[in-house]
């Protein structure tokens, strides 16, 4: 009885050290999977950093903005707001309308009758404009505005000889003199509404 | 009697199996009716295609050549509020900075085609005040390391300012637009004005009744069908027509093997198209402002509302996961504005740089062909920046 007890108590106390050895070592094992696991996420995150964008905003130029406009520049520009909008309407029609015209989608007839109305318009919005008294700070503004309209009625009796020798080549000749009116219309638009054509 | 009986039997076996046949071919028919009959009651015809069709498209394009795919950014939008721009986020009340993006595809023979055309320099640039980082496309092209000459198509997502802009840039290339987008623009042009204040027709009017001006300040342009094309852009357009330049395109159109247009109409605007490359990560979807926003392709919002019929958008977007189904889904569709672009949160734009020279604006190289070169620098420049500093603008009477 003895003895079992005693080759028990030396089991027991092998089991123990075992045990004591066994969990030593799990203890190393899971420092050094800890440790792992720390390497790895530290050199995971040195990376992103070092990959990411820099949020280094440099704005040294501050925002440009319009000084405040006088009371009589706002009059001018308000009355100039309705001629401006006949003007580009005039504009997108005669433009689609030969577009529509050159795909079929629009006969030749239509596409008169809008070039004849677009002279009107013109001729209207010229009129319009010098009737207008600008300040001497928007003079300028007016002269490209006036060269523009004047460009685009020139554009029209251009290309409305085509329906009389039949050429459409006149559409090719009368096409630059618009193109440039509508960036010289834009120029002045930009700078009187910038919000004109807010971000689509 | 055997024989009568067998006779009889025989009789009505073949009616059975003629019977048979005919309403198989009736349901067949109805199978067929069913796939086109997806196509929802507002959705033209030619705007219409089936997800079965598109898959066929893969099927073809997965045999074209592949072809290298980067973006550009022509401007940068500061500090639009966040509703604008995704507006089942308004309620976070902040602001974003949205990118104007420009695609850039080269062919195995490294002729390029241009998805959108970014903004023209001139007013846009000068007054406006919350912009950044214009540049014109040629010198970005140059800049990270294409030739502008080589440009021989532009496809155009659709027709707005801020991404039709450069085309008189590019005398020699073909400019892909749908007729739909123009004739949209012109039924507006002469939409009554009568009982909605300019509102519907917009361009600049004036109220009938007050005199008032509807636009600036009071933003009614930025909803209406017409908005959005200013003359000068519309002009452009009109270069292209006259000089044989130009492609009215009317629905799908396969421009090139592995090139392929797909309509996306009222996806934004009425006529608005995607544009399928075929790529070795799969089919990239280019959407304009279709896809303005790819977080919202990937969490299925809409985006950039303006001329947008919401479930058209939607469409749109299932069009880009059928197409990119078989490699990235998702990840392949290319945003417009998408505020994470040049970001390793847009996996596809995470290979990015400072264009040299750019004035703050960015370049991302999607993907490239086999045996193609890198265009990204040795050492890219990633450092964030803004400048806000107009370009020169020289007009003058």
């Amino acid at each position: 009885m003895e003895v079992g007890r005693s080759t028990a108590e030396t089991m027991l106390s092998r089991a123990s050290v075992l045990l004591h050895l066994w969990m030593t070592r799990k203890m190393i094992a899971l420092g050094l999977l800890v440790l792992g696991l720390v390497g790895v996420l530290a050199l995971a995150t040195s990376r992103e950093i070092s990959r990411a964008p820099t949020l280094a905003a440099v704005t040294p130029i501050a925002r440009p903005t319009r000084p405040a406009l006088s009371p009589v520049e706002e009059v001018f520009i308000q009355s100039l707001w309705p001629i401006h909008g006949e003007v580009q309407r005039s504009l997108m029609r005669t433009s689609l309308g030969q577009i529509l015209y050159k795909t079929n989608d629009l006969s030749r007839a239509d596409l008169k009758a809008r070039m004849e109305q677009a002279l009107v318009t013109y001729g209207r919005a010229e009129t319009g404009i010098r009737a207008l008294e600008p300040p001497t700070s928007l003079r300028n503004d007016r002269e490209i505005y006036l060269d523009a309209v004047r460009l685009l009625r020139e554009s029209v009796v251009e290309a409305m000889k085509m329906f009389k020798d039949g050429r459409e080549d006149h559409l090719v000749t009368a096409y630059p003199k618009s193109q440039e009116a509508s960036d010289k219309i834009r120029e002045v638009g930009g700078k009187f509404w910038p919000n004109e054509f807010p971000p689509n | 009697m055997i024989q009568k009986l067998l006779r009889i039997t025989t009789i009505l076996g073949l009616i059975a199996l003629v019977g048979g046949l005919g309403s198989a071919d009736v349901l067949r028919a109805d199978d067929d009716r069913d796939r086109d009959g997806q196509r929802p009651p507002q959705v033209l015809p030619s705007g219409f295609e089936s997800t079965d069709r598109l898959l066929r498209d893969v099927e073809r394009a997965e045999r074209a050549p592949l072809y290298s795919a980067w973006i550009v950014e022509s401007s940068r939008f500061m500090d639009v509020p966040f509703g604008g721009f995704q507006p089942d986020k308004a309620s976070l009340n902040t602001t974003v900075n949205l990118p104007v993006n420009v695609g850039i595809i080269e062919d195995p023979d490294g002729k390029l085609t241009l998805y959108d055309s970014g903004w023209k320099q001139l007013a846009y640039i000068f007054d406006w005040n919350s912009s950044c980082c214009w540049k014109g496309i040629r010198d970005q092209l140059t800049a990270i390391g294409h030739d502008p000459a080589k440009v021989t198509r532009i496809v155009l997502g659709h027709a707005h300012w801020d991404h039709a802009g450069q085309l008189s840039e590019f005398p020699n290339a073909v400019v892909y637009i749908q007729k739909e987008e123009l004739k949209q623009i012109d039924f507006f042009l002469h939409y009554p004005v009568d009982f909605n204040a300019g509102h519907i027709r917009a361009v600049n009017t004036v109220d009938p009744l007050t005199g008032a001006q509807v636009g600036p300040p009071a933003q009614a342009c930025a909803r209406t069908p017409v908005c959005g094309y200013p003359p000068q852009t519309v002009q452009e357009i009109l270069g292209k027509v006259l000089s044989g330049k130009a492609k009215i395109v009317d629905g799908r159109h396969e421009i090139a093997s592995g090139l392929v247009i797909h309509p996306a109409f009222r996806g934004h605007t009425y006529g608005s198209q995607l544009l399928q490359v075929n790529t070795a990560r799969g089919q990239l979807v280019f959407g304009s402002d279709t896809y303005s926003s790819w977080t919202g392709i990937r969490d299925w919002l809409v985006a950039n509302i303006q001329q947008t019929d919401t479930i058209q958008q939607f469409l749109a977007y299932e069009k880009c996961y059928v197409l990119a189904s078989r490699l990235n889904s998702f990840h392949n569709c290319v945003a417009a504005h998408e505020p994470t672009a040049y970001t390793n949160d847009y996996p596809l734009t995470a290979n990015w740089w400072n264009i040299p020279n750019g004035n703050c604006s960015r370049a991302a190289e999607l993907i490239l062909a086999p045996g193609k070169t890198t265009h990204v620098p040795a050492s890219p420049n990633k450092v964030l920046c803004v400048n806000r500093t107009p370009p020169p603008h020289t007009v003058t009477p």
